[in-house]
Order: structure tokens, then C-alpha cells, then sequence
């Protein structure tokens, strides 16, 4: 292959496309284990499950859409708002659990009154446990993650299937770069983050330049690969 | 848009909606994914149990293991061997749920022999009478997501560029993510802990103290799929066939080719209206259920 200015251009997207995943995995409010049992507050599974399922939800789309078009922004719009549909409609579902089988009221442990709706929080919170439910706070920060992941798959998918035009080679690897970063941000936060509004998303920095470093290597590889199959 | 094509996106829909339902009750069958940490917790704290107990991996993996597996054989046999599609569909799907029993067998003998210690048994009626059910579920699941992915690739009018196994992948990745966010708060949030006061998640200091009796007898699994069929499962069928409805429904009703940015303004419309219903949920739990009369701070509820 040759190595000119469109390969650097093609490594940046990957970079760029690495990065948003490795951002959006902090906006995605999940707790765990706890949150399975309304111990905390969040979508109860891990992080990278739920970033993943709505992160290639969004690459679907985004593949279908560039299988008609390339218009980069429509490529780009259409992977976050199908991320963005399921990210949604998983919470939406979720909430429905939490307020009419487990019967309780929605509350965050880490903040006192929702920056959103102004809702107070603490007098919500049942004994013993760290909050529960998917209030609206948590709500906008999974959808704004769900669909910087299911843009930056997008930014992966893209130069990828430029580069060697075949769809399902680069959506494997659009898949393997996306599960790389949304682990390592997934490290960062420890397992369990609340939203923007948790202290530890003030460590989204330290992710930040791992996933570079992880998405440079990544991309380096990634280009070489120019098909074949 | 025509009507042939918006019957096959009704049908993904519905095909959507079954998958999520069985993949949420193939994992409370089986206890699998955030709350069987309370199950395996179980026996440690002194409370051997009759629940089958597999955690084989988190459940998007697992999933998409078994789709994969079953649109691969699926997609093998169709391009290989010209089989009728259903067949082949139903041959995949087969495969996969044997599988899904190898390694629910083996996590379940490795579980609970690793637990001898904590006086777990072993107990083989529940292997000869529960796996299969989870099998069953499994093949249910698996053969629903390989007919989506057949119906993407081969009978939509724009045929989706993936090739069928990773389609499969993926929505696989989607159903286990929806169902171990959705569904499995109703095993582990209400099921499990029913010997707890009703109206709050689970006080840290009941850890491990899941309910182990049933109506009559010592309880099983079947007995947790029993109670998860009347809303777990439906509502994960729910999330999953909205997102596989509503994602196909806007590229299908606007064509892409002319109409993008209709589709992507229509999916932007369809997040918000989310937002606004989660709200309304939000506001009905508060008003209904009240703060708790045990909080004793300042802050006015």
C-alpha cells in the first residue's frame, strides 16, 4: 500500500473515532451488580456490555448508511442516533422495572438536587443502598454517551472500509478497536460511574491518553490491513 | 416505502420482541449475569441452594456467541449447500442450543462443586430438568436473531452490507446488553429478595440472603422463570424490538438514498420522546411512593 496523505488522514479518524468511544463509555450511567438489585443508582450491567450493544447498534446503522451514500455526516448522524435509539429504549425498559416491579422512586446518591429537573435527591434513597433507578440526570448522560460510541464507531467504520471496501472486514475490526477503548475508559471509571455529574468523571483525562496510545497503535494496524478477502 | 418492506420490518419487530423476552428468561433459567453474584454469594454466607447457577460470561458475550453461531451454520448451509432457509435457520439455531447446554453443564458442575466447602451440592435433577429448558430458551433466542439477520441481508429492498454472522454479532451484543440492563433487575431486584421489605433496592446488610423456598418445596429456577415471564422478560422484549423496530422503521419509511436526514431527524424524535416519557416516570414514582420515612437530613423531599 502506499503511506501518503490520505493514510494519516485515515489514522486520525481512528484516533478521533477511538477517543469518542473511550469519552462516551463515562457518560453511560451503569452500576454494576449493585444496580441489578436497585442498590445503585444506574443501568445494572457492566459498562462495556452496555457501551458495546449500543456502540455496534449504532455501527449497523451507520454501515447500512454507508452502504447507500458518502456523506460522511449522514454516515456519522445515522451510527449515533441508532446508538442513541437503543441506549434509550434499553433505559426506558429499565425504568419501567424500577418503577413498577421493584417499586422505587428514582434518586442519585452522588448529587443533592438533579442538576436537570432540580429534583431532590437524598430523601429518595432507600437505607442501606447507594441510590436506584435512572433519573433524568443519569438518563441524558447514557443517551449523550450512547451516542458518542455509536459515533465514534462510526469514525472507525469509515476510513476502514475506504481503505480496503470490504464491509465485514471492517466492521470486525471497527468492533475490536471499539472493545479495546471502551475497556480501557471502562478501567478508569473502575466499573460503575453515575454520569457527568459523578467526581469520578473527572478522571476522564487519564483515559483519555490511553485510549490515543491504544487507538494510534490500533490505527497503525488496522491500515495495513488493505483486504484481500 | 412499500407495503412488502414494511410487513418485514412488522415481522423483525416481532421477532425482536420474542428473542428479548426468551433471552431474559434463558438467563433467569439459568441465573446468569449481575444477580447470580447474590446466588453465588448465597453459599458463602451460609444459604446452600436448589438455584441453577451459570455464569458462563456476561450475557452480551454469551449471546452473541450463540446468534453467531447459529446465522454462521445458517449462513453456511444456505451458500454451501442451497438448503431451504428456514431450515438452515432452524439448524443454526439447533446448534447453537447445544452449545448453550455444554456450557451451562460445565458451569454448573464447576460452580457448585468449587462451593463444597460452603456445604453447595451438587444436585443432578436440577442439571437433568433445567438445562434443557435453558437450551430450549437459547435456541429460541438464536433462532429469532438469525432470522433478523437473514431478513437484513436477503429480503430487504436495500440489503444491509454485513455479511449475516456479524449482523448476528451484533444484535446478539444488543439483546444481551438489553436483557442483563432490563430484565434481570426483575430476577435480581424483586425475585430474589422477597423476604425484604417491598418499595426499595436491597439493603446492603442482605447480601447473600436470597429466598430459597417456594410456594411449596424448596425453590428451583423454573420456579424464578415462572415469576420473570409475567414482566422481566416482556419488558426486554420490549427494548429490544424497539431498538430493531424503530432503528429499521426510519431508514424504511424515508428512503435513505433521498430522504437521510428525514430518517436521522426522525430517530432524533423518537430519543427525545424517550426523555420526556422517562420523565413522566420519574415525576409518577415520586409522587406515588414518597420519600423514605426513614431520612432524617435536611434537605426537603
Amino acid at each position: 500500500m502506499n503511506f501518503d496523505i490520505n493514510t494519516i488522514v485515515y489514522i486520525l479518524e481512528i484516533l478521533v473515532g477511538g477517543l469518542l468511544v473511550g469519552i462516551g463509555v463515562h457518560f453511560v450511567p451503569v452500576g454494576g451488580a449493585p444496580a441489578a438489585m436497585a442498590q445503585a443508582t444506574g443501568i445494572g450491567t457492566g459498562t462495556v456490555q452496555l457501551a458495546a450493544g449500543s456502540g455496534l447498534t449504532g455501527l449497523l446503522a451507520a454501515g447500512f448508511m454507508m452502504s447507500v451514500t458518502d456523506n460522511l455526516w449522514l454516515i456519522l448522524a445515522s451510527g449515533a442516533v441508532g446508538a442513541g435509539i437503543m441506549m434509550g429504549s434499553t433505559m426506558l425498559t429499565g425504568s419501567w422495572i424500577y418503577a413498577y416491579a421493584v417499586g422505587a422512586p428514582f434518586a442519585s446518591a452522588k448529587v443533592n438536587y438533579d442538576p436537570i429537573t432540580g429534583f431532590s435527591q437524598p430523601p429518595y434513597v432507600a437505607p442501606g443502598t447507594v441510590g436506584q433507578g435512572i433519573p433524568t440526570i443519569c438518563f441524558v448522560s447514557g443517551l449523550i454517551g450512547g451516542m458518542m460510541g455509536g459515533l465514534g464507531g462510526a469514525m472507525i467504520y469509515y476510513p476502514l472500509y475506504l481503505i480496503n471496501g470490504n464491509a465485514a472486514l471492517s466492521a470486525m475490526f471497527a468492533i475490536g478497536i471499539f472493545l479495546v477503548n471502551a475497556v480501557i475508559a471502562s478501567w478508569n471509571i473502575q466499573g460503575t460511574i453515575e454520569g457527568f455529574h459523578d467526581p469520578k468523571f473527572k478522571k476522564w483525562p487519564f483515559a483519555f491518553r490511553a485510549c490515543a496510545i491504544a487507538s494510534i497503535l490500533l490505527a497503525l494496524a488496522a491500515v495495513l490491513i488493505t483486504g484481500g478477502a | 416505502m412499500d407495503a412488502f418492506s414494511m410487513g418485514l420490518i412488522a415481522a423483525m419487530g416481532a421477532l425482536a420482541t420474542v428473542a428479548g423476552a426468551s433471552e431474559d428468561i434463558e438467563s433467569d433459567v439459568g441465573s446468569q449475569s449481575n444477580p447470580n453474584s447474590q446466588v453465588q454469594l448465597a453459599a458463602q454466607v451460609g444459604n446452600p441452594h436448589r438455584i441453577y447457577n451459570k455464569a458462563i460470561s456476561g450475557e452480551p458475550p454469551a449471546n452473541a456467541l450463540w446468534a453467531a453461531t447459529a446465522a454462521m451454520v445458517a449462513y453456511t448451509l444456505i451458500t454451501a449447500f442451497q438448503m431451504p432457509a428456514l431450515f438452515a435457520l432452524v439448524a443454526g439455531a439447533s446448534v447453537a442450543a447445544l452449545f448453550n447446554g455444554v456450557f451451562s453443564m460445565s458451569a454448573y458442575f464447576g460452580r457448585n462443586s468449587s462451593q463444597r466447602r460452603f456445604n453447595q451440592w451438587v444436585y443432578l435433577d436440577i442439571v437433568r430438568y433445567t438445562t434443557p429448558s435453558i437450551m430450549a430458551h437459547a435456541w429460541i433466542t438464536s433462532f429469532c436473531i438469525a432470522t433478523i439477520s437473514y431478513i437484513m441481508v436477503y429480503m430487504l429492498p436495500i440489503p444491509h452490507p454485513f455479511p449475516m454472522p456479524i449482523i448476528a454479532l451484533i444484535w446478539g451484543l444488543a439483546v444481551g446488553a438489553i436483557g442483563s440492563s432490563v430484565g434481570d433487575i426483575h430476577y435480581g431486584g424483586e425475585r430474589e429478595f422477597q423476604n425484604r421489605q417491598f418499595g426499595c433496592g436491597l439493603n446492603t446488610m442482605l447480601s447473600g440472603q436470597i429466598v430459597r423456598k417456594a410456594e411449596a418445596g424448596l425453590r428451583n429456577s423454573i420456579d424464578n422463570a415462572w415469576f420473570c415471564t409475567k414482566f422481566g422478560g416482556p419488558a426486554t422484549g420490549m427494548g429490544f424490538g424497539l431498538t430493531v423496530f424503530l432503528d429499521n422503521w426510519r431508514t424504511t419509511v424515508f428512503d435513505p438514498v433521498t430522504q437521510a436526514s428525514l430518517a436521522i431527524a426522525m430517530g432524533i424524535f423518537f430519543i427525545i420522546v424517550m426523555v420526556v416519557y422517562n420523565l413522566y416516570i420519574e415525576k409518577s414514582a415520586r409522587r406515588k411512593y414518597g420519600p423514605y420515612p426513614e431520612y432524617k437530613g435536611d434537605i426537603a423531599a
